[in-house]
């Protein structure tokens, strides 16, 4: 028993870390916003900066005592850090000795665990990393002879079983601390006779060969404190995050006397269920505290003044969605043991604010929606990918509604069918053969296929109408079906089955007709790797949610280092991004319009399944890639678009993601310019009768003026995107 | 109203142009960090910056000027600066996340692109260092001298795979476009 005791070696399961946000001057954050984000780190104000993991507002200045910290590539000491704002943000970074600093990071925030099947979690700390309160505390209350006694009190068990006796029934344990850390560690927690008297044989056995700090620092990182879902909240460090966000060096008088006041029964005196019960405890315990001279009567009494203070939910920065990317990452490097017993630090692209916004706007949006549709037999569920196109970090990932839930998560494993989604890549295979272009005039009329079975194919517009002569653009803007099956014919459905696999899909397609009406079923994350593609001038970057595994001491173990491969030539992809930026201004996506602050270009597109039971809208700034499917679990019909659905959700996620503006460099081969959007006749802004839109052509390409409009590949001065611009902000 | 509102609000844009433009030819990606900056290509001054209207100016601004000059901003050179030591005592794999730092910051500039293409070509990865080569070239567009860069990462990046004559004719294409 000693030899498996030897090592005080625990099953450590891995840690998991949101990315650290960089600051450096020039970053457009207000002094509330990085208050906020202090917060959610578990910084606390004060008048005088102390200890580390606090920080003092002065003005336009914000003054950090950072925490010693240990990222994926390295380790920061504590420092303190001066941040000086300005009208647009950060404005300088300073050190203690008033250096400049030109870029540093926040700590990266603890946003999980993967625990084993047995869902012990618990964070380790050294004797340095306790605050000696605790310790004393612990004796003071739960074992006075500590320091002396050999593992039992036989003064202590005396007194228990009286009290027991009395009772008839076991009340007081009598138990030394080392006498708990057997129980916990060798024992099960049943109360029995036979038991008692081995663990009080083991006791003796661990006190006689093991020092009592060496015990000490045992009991502190093996005990019981908390219950979370299927999570057991082992040890005061991981206690200390569970209940007060904080490093447990951090912890205060009354925070301490809190968990020393849990010990007693994590159950019963759970602080978040049972408040009242646990601060009449917390209050005994400083009580006794005083009584036996651990701490002034003065402190005692401040302290008994103060609430509970314990963070409002488990859930503050816990994001079991995102996690479960996280270990299906690891999954495929890593076995079950590893990945949940060897105290793996992972370190994540997770953006907590990405998520908390995405989050919220889902939220939201499906309450407002819930009142409009409201159906009794079922409710709308949704889900967010939100990724950083350039880079291919997923920033956030809503798995469903209610996110703290570690359920059903639709983000990854809702296979939905994507509707008009698939629609770009129709129109980029088309114009890579050279035949289209995005002032081509196509024709959207009746169709009709026969299929292999031996029946026909009609497939319909969603207004029911045909619209006849229309340029590309607009098929794609307005997402006409007849026009885009008619393309999608001609082009051939092995080439668009080939770029949808180049730009990321994991399975082909099934090569029938309805593909190109998006019959093809794929989770919103996958939709997200597609998409990316397009955000991303034809460039593919594998999304990757994982960016570094650290071992328990350090050592860099595996990296997931960017990676870049293009797939489409740049001069497509810009040509149906400018199409796509087309969608926002005169398509489906022109609700996002009246959300959307002025002057924040974006391109995107909508997708709405048969009889709308999925709505879809994926879409991108110059920033950030924006993936939201809205529907039924089990496939009912919504009465919701993508348009209708999914479309607010994104809209506002963007707007609040403070998100820059798409910005494409044209690529060469390509040239900017005005058409009619009706006819795809070239129109100058002012034409009479024309809707102009600028939209990229193959450079070279001759468009015909439409009666008294002049020529339209006049793209490209200052003057003309700032008529388009103008348009837009009228618009 | 609605007109007034526009031209207020596109004479704040010029303005913040003017504010956002450095005098040495800085171009947007170089103002680190800043999501509301110059728009779109597709928007008034998108390549804009090398000549910095005038705040107050009402009447319609120069045409955008066809060259540009791409430049670090100070957060992403001294994470490159930090990158490049790194890389001298071989911890390629931390060289690399720092300078996914920069990218971050910067991700439009090529420069940025152009270093983490160099510095994986340094940890053996030749082929991937070819993708950002080429992503590079891409994001360049304007910039002769970043393009001739970007060239020059493609040519390595092709030569380490045993292309050779692929690498000598990016060699030239980078050749062409170097002032010097």
């Amino acid at each position: 028993m000693t030899h498996r005791f030897e090592g005080l070696r625990w099953t450590l399961p891995a840690h998991v870390y949101a990315a650290p946000l960089d600051l450096y001057a020039g970053l457009d954050l207000s002094a509330p916003q990085l208050e906020h984000e202090l917060q959610r780190l578990s910084y606390h104000p004060v008048a005088d900066l102390e200890q580390p993991g606090t920080y003092r507002v002065t003005g336009t200045r914000i003054d950090v005592a950072l925490r010693a910290v240990q990222f994926a590539d390295g380790s920061r000491p504590a420092t303190v850090l001066s941040v000086l704002f300005g009208p647009t943000g950060i404005q300088d970074l300073r050190d203690s000795t008033g250096r400049e600093v030109p870029v540093t990071r926040l700590d990266p925030l603890l946003i999980g665990s993967l625990f084993p099947i047995d869902g012990v979690d618990r964070i380790v700390v050294t004797p340095q990393e306790v605050p000696p309160l605790l310790p004393a505390a612990l004796k003071a209350v739960e074992d006075r002879s500590f320091d002396t006694n050999r593992g039992v009190d036989p003064l202590a068990i005396l007194r228990a079983f009286w009290v027991d006796l009395r009772s008839r029934r076991f009340e007081e344990g009598g138990s030394t601390l080392t006498q708990q850390l057997v129980r916990s560690y060798f024992l099960s927690n049943r109360q029995t006779l036979g038991r008692k008297a081995r663990e009080a044989v083991m006791a003796v056995s661990l006190a006689a060969h093991f020092s009592k700090a060496d015990l000490m620092n045992a009991y502190i990182n093996e005990i019981f404190l908390g219950q979370d879902g299927n999570r057991s909240i082992h040890g005061f460090g991981l206690a200390s995050e569970f209940y007060f966000g904080k490093p447990l060096s951090e912890l205060d008088l009354p925070q301490i006397a809190t968990l020393v006041a849990i010990v007693r029964g994590p159950t019963y005196y759970d602080p978040r269920r049972h408040p009242q019960r646990t601060l009449a405890r917390r209050n005994l315990v400083l009580k006794i505290l005083t009584e036996q001279g651990v701490v002034k009567p003065a402190e005692a009494q401040v302290a008994q003044r103060q609430p509970l203070a314990v963070t409002s939910g488990a859930s503050g920065a816990y994001y079991p969605a995102y996690l479960e990317l996280v270990r299906r990452t690891l999954q495929r490097d890593y076995p079950e043991k590893e990945l949940t017993e060897a105290g793996l630090r992972i370190y994540t692209s997770l953006q907590p604010r990405a998520q908390e916004l995405a989050e919220r706007s889902l939220d939201a949006q499906l309450q407002t929606l819930d009142k409009r549709h409201h159906r009794r037999d079922a409710k709308l569920e949704g889900a967010v990918v939100v990724t950083s196109p350039q880079s291919g970090d997923v920033l956030a990932i809503v798995g469903a509604r209610q996110v703290d839930f570690d359920g059903f998560n639709r983000a990854l494993d809702a296979r939905r069918s994507i509707g008009s989604l698939v629609k770009p890549f129709i129109y980029l295979t088309a114009l890579e053969t050279g035949r289209y272009n995005a002032a081509t005039v196509v024709q959207d009329q009746p169709v009709s296929i026969k299929l292999a079975t031996g029946r026909y194919w009609r497939p319909e517009n969603f207004t029911r109408r045909t619209y006849g002569p229309v340029p590309v653009v607009r098929a794609l803007a307005e997402s006409l079906n007849l026009a885009t099956v008619g393309v999608g014919m001609d082009v051939g459905l092995d080439k668009i089955s080939d770029t949808l696999t180049r730009f990321g899909l994991e399975q082909p397609p099934q090569q029938v007709p309805a593909m190109l009406l998006g019959a093809i079923d794929i989770s919103p994350l996958e939709v997200a790797q597609l998409y990316d593609g397009l955000a991303n001038g034809g460039f593919r970057t594998p999304l990757r949610a994982v960016q570094a595994v650290v071992s328990a001491d350090g050592k860099p173990l595996k990296a997931f280092p960017l990676q870049v491969t293009q797939v489409a030539p740049t001069a497509d992809v810009y040509e149906v991004d400018s199409m796509l930026e087309q969608v926002m201004t005169h398509g489906t996506g022109v609700p996002a319009m009246r959300i959307l602050p002025p002057g924040l270009v974006t391109a995107g597109k909508s997708g709405t399944s048969s009889q709308d039971r999925d709505s879809w809208f994926a879409g991108f700034s110059g920033g950030d890639l924006t993936v939201v499917w809205v529907g039924y679990d089990h496939y009912q019909p919504t009465g919701l678009t993508g348009s209708e659905g999914a479309l607010p959700v994104w809209a506002h996620l963007m707007a609040s993601l403070g998100t820059r503006p798409l910005e494409m460099p044209e690529p060469e081969g390509v040239t900017d310019t005005w058409i009619d959007y009706q006819t795809g006749m070239g129109a100058q802004p002012g034409c009479p009768g024309a809707v102009p839109v600028q939209v990229a052509l193959p450079t070279g390409t001759q468009v015909t003026p439409m009666a008294g409009c002049g020529t339209g590949t006049t793209a490209g001065t200052l003057l003309n995107r700032a008529g388009q611009w103008l348009h837009r902000l009228a618009h | 109203m609605k007109q007034m509102i526009v031209v207020a609000l596109a004479v704040g844009f010029l303005a913040s142009c003017a504010v956002l433009s450095p005098p040495q030819q800085q171009t947007p990606e170089s103002t680190p960090g800043n999501p509301q900056g110059p728009g779109s290509s597709r928007a008034p001054g998108a390549a804009g910056g090398t000549q910095a209207p005038s705040q107050t100016a009402p009447t319609p601004p120069p045409p955008v000027p066809q060259q540009r000059q791409f430049a670090l901003g100070a957060a992403a050179a001294s994470l490159v600066g930090t990158a490049h030591m790194q890389e001298q005592s071989r911890n390629y794999g931390v060289a690399a996340e720092t300078l996914e730092r920069a990218l971050s910051i910067e991700p439009h500039n090529p420069l940025v692109w152009i270093e983490l293409g160099r510095e994986n070509i340094l940890a053996g990865n030749p082929a991937q260092a070819y993708g950002m080569g080429r992503k590079a070239l891409y994001l360049a567009s304007g910039d002769p001298h970043a393009q001739a860069s970007a060239w020059e990462l493609i040519a390595a990046s092709l030569r380490a795979q045993g292309r050779n004559d692929e690498a000598y004719a990016a060699e030239e294409r980078a050749v062409a476009l170097s002032p010097n």
